[in-house]
């Protein structure tokens, strides 16, 4: 919200500087985003730059068609001659004029005296946009011709004004208004609040303003006022200059005065014109079925049965708390207006707001909850201004209303506050915080709550935070007093860590990938039904998808050498509940199958793992893949990146669960290991993988290592056949093993694996 | 016995010792070794005939005297033949060793981590989707307010969202335990936000958590400061201002004084000497109540923070995205 500080002054006098001001809101009640100036500077006396002139000649430019040659008298012995651009006034016209050395709105820009087209013009007539007073630069501004030439401008017109930048929270709708954050500044500085604006005009005229309201719950009070002889025109230059500092565009005297009101009350206003009502009446009701309506922002908008409307006789005519209608607009040739002040239900305008995709400064004030005893002091004060400024006639209203529910009474006690801040706040303190802030305060600490805060303040701790906000500054910085403490990371959090240790160290980088992937290995993967786009649509199963397009993105930018790993949960569909997600490692590398592989034995010998592979297909279009506990590691396919790629992906909760929960010490030092080679003819289909395993189990105990040393097919292996050698080593922590040892084992082991793979030793 | 006592052992030595002086190739040492010291040489033999202690004793001492002068000279011998470096340019790079790097949310995930768990923290692993009475309903959040609409949160059905914080983790952390609990919890969340430089539908954040009997505002003030100081280095100050979230009251941001300019003004704290960092506040007793804790008997503070805005502001990084795109030219810088 922006805050026009000359009208946040009309109704508290403070005499803090600005910048303090700002510093302290942002502690108690508000965000500051900054303190800025609109209109012309006040800095080095640049406001005695701009003057009121009178246009004593004018006619056109003698070297361009399109500029005004003018002589204009603003106060000194000689006229000033000026050139200007517009041609909505001539001789005797009462202007705005900057002279030379005035900064223009902005800062940026200084007047000066100069030639146009061969013409000198000494200054500049200004117009309302070029002061920041309004959206008209059409044409110059026009003043009262009553008006003194040489007059400061500042002291006939808002030229300028200070406007601090807020951002509301959710919880204080108090202070989407000029007045909700005098009130603020009055606590604050310890200033008082000036009674709230308005003064209702006399009423002329006893017309019937025929209102219903079918639904109560959403609308709990309306009040419809009926004025005639409405003269529709401008607003005055204060008005547009406070709309315009407030951020609104001034539109018509009776537009601006509902916003106004809104902005200075909190109360958002319509104005509807009466002529156009169809039966002259008012229903608030849910939209039917089928109803359509053409809002104020021109579209053609189709109703929902749940939306709340203001209807007349006939139609809708507006979508209540969110924006009027089209069809009963006021404009040029309104001359009997209807205002509305209502009460709505947040729940209600918000789901109306979502449901057309609409944000209006109304709606955002009602979502929050408006005050509900606001709605009277706003159509008082925007009557006045109506009469004032419009020259409107009161002539009848109508009102339905449900009683207010009685004011919340909390019964508070001072000592929570202390207990919630570690800070002891004097009694006298918090009584006299609670009261400046609208609070009424029985003696026994009773607390009753004004309209205005009764959405936020319902529980004595919301009481503890209305006078905890004012000392924020002063609470001291202590840590807990704890009577049990241990921190530490779980076995998971610890593997993990490892994990992703043992990978770095391998020479693999760490990404993060998308959660949300354009497709999934897994039909069944989760969809959202509202996805923001279709590239994040799935809940992946898998980090493989996100993997290959981190890899392609580098592939792309000329990054070679490529060798990824991913730690992140998937989220894999469970029927009646939320998904589970486990852990999942994931890898990619630039590569054929045994670099993933690697990788993977890699992290298996980290843990104390003895990986088995058997031969899989967990990649589509893959060559070669292979299943190992808890996951798999594959070749890809081609690709459009180029080149090979593999790529790994294990299930960590699996994993971990293989890790042996300690290890136990075995000798190998005391006694020396024998160590052999041994080679192997089988056929092609052997995997080597399980005479390793064979070859483990013949050995038993003594068989320390065994490790595969290469696998040949050629000249003296017969075809259809293939020679496997392995180094074999074993050792006894009881005994040094001998000669006969060696000979035993290597038999145990030769004859296991001739009757399972019918394996030939190779001499 | 006889002969070998008769040999001269101080002669012996100082022959064996001028031998081994002038062996200038590893062919002459071993020459010497044979002679003096071998299997077959008369110390040896003598070694293994002695039988007096006081002989022995002798000989010993006589044996280490020649094995260090045969040490000394294979010394020199190996120095005398290794081939000339002096003009080796040992700028060269060695031989290369792979190594990659944790990603930089990684490595600061770790480093909160590991100053929370010198507070006494516990590491929390929360789920991701989360149900709307975890998200929502037990936090105490309105069903009007904001958060909820279905323009900023990605729901997966009615009952069940992608969570738009690591908040639930506190609801599922104080149903699975009783407090005292002291946990923070990294992780990822989902807020339906476009992608820019500051805006991400996928970001980190992590939630901390303090329940126990007497916790206070001050504590939270204390924890939050020794936490930034860890983290942005010693001399730090904090602040709370006031704020609003549904899951606590009271609820305050907290600020931290700039790290890059120590609080006199610079770009990175827009020239205000203080960075925001986030929210927090005093759990709201309604809170306690939702998982059937008494909030008379327990207390408790909880904020929460961005890892990437940390990690942009350590680092420089202007645009988040780039933490997504997993580079490897960004990677490997940090």
């Amino acid at each position: 919200m922006k805050v026009p500080v000359s009208w946040l002054r009309e109704y508290v006098a403070f005499d803090w500087p600005l910048d303090e001001l700002a510093r302290k809101l942002v502690f108690t009640s508000c965000e500051v985003d900054r303190v800025v100036r609109r209109g012309v500077p006040d800095t080095d006396g640049n406001l005695r730059h701009f003057l009121v002139g009178r246009v004593l000649e004018a006619g056109k430019h003698p070297n361009a068609d399109k500029l005004q040659l003018t002589k204009v008298d603003v106060g000194e012995a000689e006229p000033r001659s000026i050139v200007c651009g517009a041609w909505n006034f001539g001789a005797g016209a009462t202007v705005a004029v900057v002279v030379p050395g005035g900064v223009m709105p902005g800062g940026e820009f200084t007047i000066e005296k100069r030639k146009l087209r061969g013409e000198v013009s000494d200054g500049m007539i200004l117009s309302e946009r070029e002061l920041e007073l309004g959206q008209d630069g059409g044409g110059i501004m026009l003043l009262a011709g009553d008006l003194e030439p040489g007059t400061p401008l500042a002291d006939v017109l808002p030229v300028g004004d200070d406007i601090l930048e807020i951002e509301t929270l959710y919880n204080r709708p108090d202070l989407t208004s000029i007045y909700g954050i005098a009130r603020e500044v009055s606590v604050l500085t310890g200033s008082e609040l000036k009674p709230m604006p308005g003064t209702d005009p006399a009423r002329d005229g006893d017309e019937v303003v025929d209102i219903r309201v079918e639904e109560l719950e959403s609308c709990s009070r309306y009040i419809g006022r009926l004025f005639r002889d409405v003269q529709l025109g401008g607003s005055p230059a204060w008005l547009k200059a406070r709309l315009v500092g407030a951020g609104m565009r001034p539109i018509s005297n009776v537009v601006d005065i509902t916003n106004y009101v809104m902005l200075g009350l909190g109360n958002p206003l319509h104005a509807f014109d009466h002529d156009k009502l169809a039966e002259g009446r008012i229903v608030v009701r849910l939209a039917h079925a089928g109803e359509q309506l053409e809002t104020l922002d021109g579209t053609a908008r189709e109703l929902d049965p749940g939306d709340l409307v203001i209807a007349d006789g006939g139609r809708p005519i507006g979508i209540a708390g969110v924006m009027g209608g089209a069809n009963t607009e006021v404009g040029a040739s309104t001359t009997s207006v209807l205002l509305e002040a209502a009460n709505f239900e947040p729940l209600t305008v918000l789901r109306s707001g979502e449901r057309h995709r609409m944000r209006t400064e109304s709606q955002t004030r009602w979502e929050k909850g408006v005050d509900p005893e606001l709605a009277g002091p706003a159509i008082t004060y925007a009557s006045q201004l109506l009469a004032e400024l419009a020259g409107a006639r009161w002539s009848g209203e109508g009102e339905v209303r449900v009683e207010s529910p009685a004011p919340a009474v909390i019964s508070f006690r001072p000592g929570y506050t202390n207990q919630v801040l570690g800070l002891a706040v004097p009694e006298a303190e918090q009584r006299e915080r609670l009261e400046h802030l609208g609070f009424s305060v029985a003696g026994d600490w009773s607390v009753t709550v004004p309209s205005w805060r009764a959405r936020d303040v319902r529980r004595d701790i919301d009481v503890v935070e209305e006078v905890a906000r004012f000392r924020l500054e002063d609470v001291p910085l202590t840590l807990p007093t704890r009577q049990a403490m241990f921190g530490r990371l779980t076995h998971a959090q610890r593997l993990r860590r490892q994990v992703e240790d043992v990978l770095v160290g391998a020479g693999f980088f760490e990404a993060y990938t998308y959660s949300l992937q354009p497709s999934d290995p897994d039909p069944n993967a989760i969809e959202l039904p509202v996805p923001l786009s279709s590239q994040q649509r799935l809940l992946r199963t898998s980090l493989s998808v996100g993997l290959l397009g981190a890899a392609r993105h580098n592939v792309d930018v000329g990054n070679d050498d490529v060798r990824l790993f991913e730690v992140a949960h998937v989220y894999l569909p469970q029927p009646g509940t939320v998904p589970s997600e486990p852990w999942r490692l994931g890898g990619i590398v630039q590569g054929d199958f045994f670099r993933a592989k690697g990788a993977v034995e890699a992290i298996f010998g980290a843990l104390h793992v003895e990986p088995r592979f058997e031969r899989a297909l967990p990649v589509a279009n893959g060559p070669v893949g292979a299943a190992v506990q808890s996951g798999w590691v594959a070749q890809y396919g081609p690709l459009d990146v180029g080149g090979d790629w593999s790529a790994f992906e294990l299930d960590l909760a699996e994993l971990f669960a293989l890790v042996p929960e300690r290890i136990l010490y075995r000798d190998v030092i005391t006694y020396p290991p024998l160590r052999e080679d041994l080679a192997f003819v089988v056929d092609e289909g052997v995997p080597a993988g399980e005479l390793i395993a064979a070859i483990r189990a013949a050995g038993g105990e003594e068989l320390r290592d065994v490790r595969f040393l290469s696998d040949y097919r050629g000249d003296q292996i017969p075809a259809g056949k293939k020679s496997i050698a392995f180094s074999v080593s074993f050792q006894s922590p009881e005994r040094t093993l001998s000669d006969e040892d060696a000979l035993r084992l290597r038999a145990q082991i030769v004859n296991a694996l001739a009757a399972q793979f019918a394996a030939a030793l190779r001499a | 016995m006889d002969s070998v006592a008769a040999v001269d052992w101080a002669a012996y030595e100082q022959e064996a010792i001028a031998a081994y002086e002038h062996a200038g190739t590893l062919d002459e040492h071993s020459v010497v070794n044979v002679r003096y010291l071998g299997r077959k040489a008369p110390l040896p033999q003598a070694l293994r005939a002695v039988r007096d202690r006081a002989g022995g004793l002798e000989l010993n001492s006589l044996k280490a005297r020649l094995e260090a002068a045969q040490h000394a000279a294979a010394m020199r011998i190996a120095q005398a033949s290794l081939p000339d470096l002096s003009g080796l340019d040992v700028t060269i790079p060695g031989l290369p060793v792979e190594r990659g790097r944790l990603h930089l949310l990684t490595q600061i995930r770790r480093e909160i981590e590991d100053v929370f768990l010198g507070m006494g923290y516990e590491v929390w692993d929360g789920n991701e989707v989360a149900t709307v009475w975890e998200n929502f309903d037990a936090l105490t959040t309105t069903p009007g307010h904001p958060s909820r609409s279905i323009n900023d949160t990605f729901y997966i059905d009615d009952d069940t969202v992608l969570r738009t914080h690591t908040s639930p983790d506190q609801i599922r952390a104080m149903l699975s335990r009783k407090p005292p609990l002291y946990m923070v919890s990294p992780g990822r969340c989902y807020r339906r936000d476009t992608p820019d430089a500051t805006h991400s539908p996928i970001f980190l954040q992590v939630e901390c958590l303090a329940v126990d009997r007497g916790i206070t505002l001050a504590d939270l003030q204390g924890t939050v400061l020794q936490f930034f100081c860890a983290l942005f280095g010693e001399d730090r100050e904090v602040r709370m201002r006031t704020s609003h979230f549904p899951f606590t009251e009271p609820s305050v941001e907290f600020d931290v004084t700039c790290f890059i300019c120590s609080g006199r003004g610079c770009a990175t704290c827009k020239h205000s000497g203080w960075i925001e960092m986030g929210g927090a506040g005093w759990v709201d007793p309604d809170v306690f109540r939702n998982v059937e804790l008494d909030p008379d008997e327990w207390q408790g503070f909880a904020f929460g923070f961005g890892i990437e805005r940390i990690a942009m502001l350590r680092h420089g990084l202007p645009d988040l995205r780039a933490f997504w795109e997993n580079d490897l030219r960004v990677l490997g810088q940090f």
